[in-house]
């Protein structure tokens, strides 16, 4: 198991599109990911579970990756929340 | 009998015509047990594929129809569908002996609860989402049609609570002559969509699903946001005048598409637009405009993760340039900061962003990203008609180190061989107090003004635009800065350099004669609003605007300006 801290930077926060896109990188592999948000774990490979986060601008996340090619997973999912998203 | 409501006006013109209510069905979930589980999951997986390659579809008519973002919302739906967590809900509940139509519902449910638990308004926006897949999966589960847009009876209104991304793809002029939602604003869906399409919508009417019946005949009023229900005799014939009346003038504009822009005694005048991006230059050719009087480079920087390079950046002033052959352009370096961020500049939080770190002063501190913004501008000036602006300059301090680094550049791309404009004019932005009273000096070393109301406006009489409860202290009709305008004008007139005006107030109706008679050289406005400044110009001749401006400069209010200008 890896785990990460990092803090979301986009204006709108983890929203529709920034979780879907998450979601959608992180399903990729084969790892469990969780967002751990203020002690609360969400399923990083669920939109559902992302947004239900309200994962704010500012909000500090610890991505945590367990299973095959978790650092990968780690390295990607991290380098995407400190992207911004394009935003 | 006639009633009237009132809402938002999100889309102007007038509509006349029958009503048809887009209420979804109460849809009567099947109760049946189930007798093989995996064939139900099967059955729901199957209906899950044609649910997204149907969503996909409309996206795809959705760009078309009123661009990217809003087809991103149907985007998103795909990704809800494909949720593990609604996957794996579906599958339990079906295990657990539920049809699909059930277990759908059961799991939609769920996290409608949980987004509205959250109490954030962001997340509880998202239930509108989770809703429409719910439905529209469900009627898809239950062999349920959609209701086509496509085909509907002439003169229809369409009313709805709201209308989402999925129920208006199709949705054409031809038939639909308004649109009225009891929710909704300027900036919701259904207005982007009305105004995209170019039909009437009057949205956020109170009641309204309860009070309109369907062939129920109604008025809409897109512009003041009035709507009658069963309209008598007296008001329909008032509002097909009305109507008449709006057609024929914007037929009229046409008239105005491809002549010069001058007043009547002859005195012509530059008639450009502003714009934002590329689509944006289309639209501006489209329009009739003259050339570009403010071309926002901030759309480049915006939505993405990084800088963009020189060569992107060069890629877009050079289309724009193309598509403008020899007509100017003048392309405005970047105004970031205030209320425009950009997150990957990881620029601070500040207490007063409109006084802070932005614009100019962003640039002059960070080079890089200005040189290379001006390597490209330079490099697309060998293609077009390229001046550049530089934005909220408040000292000749400012402006002389700007233009050493333009020279820089200049020295850095001859070096090099590579082709650029040698005498690209410079130009100072005059939005401040500060550049106001000292534009004597600017004048004498730039090439030219460019005035932009909006800022102008907030500094000079110190009025956030955007704070609801003082905006009616935000006026380009104060004495200040009408005065400020003249002042900025005259001292450019003094040194010879050619003035624009590319705020709001340019396209102003009341305020183009006086900008008239303060000698204004270039207009620029809203591609949607060249062919009535051209209209407005031509009504007026030199000797009655300068008598105007003579009586304006004799009042001493606002208010007793504004009426003055009203009675013309």
């Amino acid at each position: 198991m890896v785990s990460k801290k990092t803090t979301i930077i986009n204006q709108q926060g983890l929203h529709m599109r920034p979780a879907s896109e998450f979601a959608k990188v992180v399903t990729k592999y084969d790892c469990n990911v969780i967002l751990r948000i203020n002690d609360r774990d969400f399923n990083g490979k669920s939109v559902m579970n992302i947004i239900s986060s309200c994962a704010k601008y500012g909000t500090e996340v610890e991505i945590i990756c367990d299973g095959p090619k978790e650092e990968e997973a780690l390295k990607e999912a991290v380098a995407l929340i400190e992207s911004g998203f394009g935003e | 009998m006639i009633s009237m409501k009132k809402g938002i006006g999100a889309s102007e013109g007038i509509g006349i015509g029958y009503i048809l209510k887009l209420e979804e069905p109460i849809l009567n979930i099947p109760n049946s047990p189930v007798e093989n589980a995996h064939d139900e999951f099967i059955r729901f997986q199957n209906i899950v594929n044609i649910f997204i390659e149907k969503t996909l579809a409309m996206a795809n008519i959705l760009k078309m129809q009123t661009g990217e973002k809003e087809a991103e919302i149907l985007e998103g739906h795909v990704a809800i569908i494909q949720d593990p967590s609604i996957i794996d809900g579906v599958k339990e509940k079906i295990e657990e002996g539920l049809c699909a139509e059930q277990a759908l519902s059961n799991v939609c449910q769920t996290f409608i609860d949980i987004f509205s638990a959250t109490k954030d308004p962001l997340t509880m926006e998202r239930i509108t989402d989770i809703e429409d897949v719910k439905t529209r999966m469900l009627k898809l589960l239950m062999g349920i049609e959609e209701v086509s847009l496509a085909a509907l009876p002439q003169n229809t209104i369409l009313v709805a609570k709201d209308f989402t991304p999925s129920m208006t793809v199709g949705l054409s002029k031809k038939h639909v002559i308004g649109i009225l939602t009891e929710l909704g604003g300027y900036t919701s869906h259904s207005a982007i969509l009305a105004r995209s399409l170019g039909i009437p919508a009057v949205l956020n009417i109170k009641d309204l699903l309860q009070e309109t019946k369907n062939g129920q005949e109604a008025i809409l009023d897109g512009e003041s946001g009035i709507v009658f229900l069963s309209p008598d005799a007296a008001t329909k014939a008032q509002y097909q005048q009305e109507q008449q009346t709006f057609l024929e003038n914007k037929k009229s504009l046409q008239t105005y598409k491809g002549k010069p822009t001058c007043t009547k005694d002859g005195v012509t005048v530059d008639l450009l637009c502003n714009i934002g991006s590329l689509k944006d230059a289309k639209d501006a050719l489209d329009c009739d405009g003259e050339g570009i009087g403010l071309f926002r480079t901030e759309f480049l920087f915006m939505e993405r993760n990084s800088l963009p390079t020189e060569e992107e950046q060069f890629e877009a002033y050079k289309e724009v340039a193309k598509i403008f052959g020899n007509k100017p352009i003048t392309i405005r370096t970047l105004d970031i900061g205030g209320d425009k961020e950009i997150p990957y500049l990881n620029l601070e939080k500040e207490e007063n962003p409109f006084l802070g770190y932005r614009a100019i002063r962003i640039c002059l501190s960070q080079t890089d990203l200005f040189r290379t913004q001006l390597r490209s501008i330079l490099r697309a000036s060998a293609y077009g008609n390229i001046q550049i602006l530089l934005p909220f300059i408040t000292s000749l301090e400012e402006l002389r180190a700007a233009k050493e680094i333009i020279e820089e550049t200049k020295r850095e791309l001859s070096e090099k061989n590579i082709p650029f404009k040698k005498d690209i004019p410079i130009g100072v932005m005059i939005e401040t107090p500060a550049a106001t009273l000292i534009s004597h000096l600017f004048a004498k070393e730039s090439d030219f003004f460019s005035i932009g109301t909006n800022d102008l406006i907030q500094y000079t009489i110190a009025v956030d635009r955007g704070n609801t409860q003082i905006s009616n202290l935000y006026t380009p009709y104060h004495p200040a800065v009408l005065r400020a305008i003249s002042h900025i004008i005259t001292c450019a007139k003094k040194e010879g350099i050619p003035v624009c005006m590319c705020g709001e107030a340019a396209a102003d109706p009341q305020l183009i004669p006086l900008l008239l008679s303060y000698g204004l050289d270039k207009f620029s406005v809203g591609p949607n609003s060249v062919l009535n400044t051209r209209k407005i110009i031509a009504k007026w001749d030199k000797k009655n605007a300068d008598s105007l401006a003579t009586q304006v400069s004799a009042l001493t209010t606002t208010d007793e300006i504004k009426k003055l200008l009203t009675l013309h």
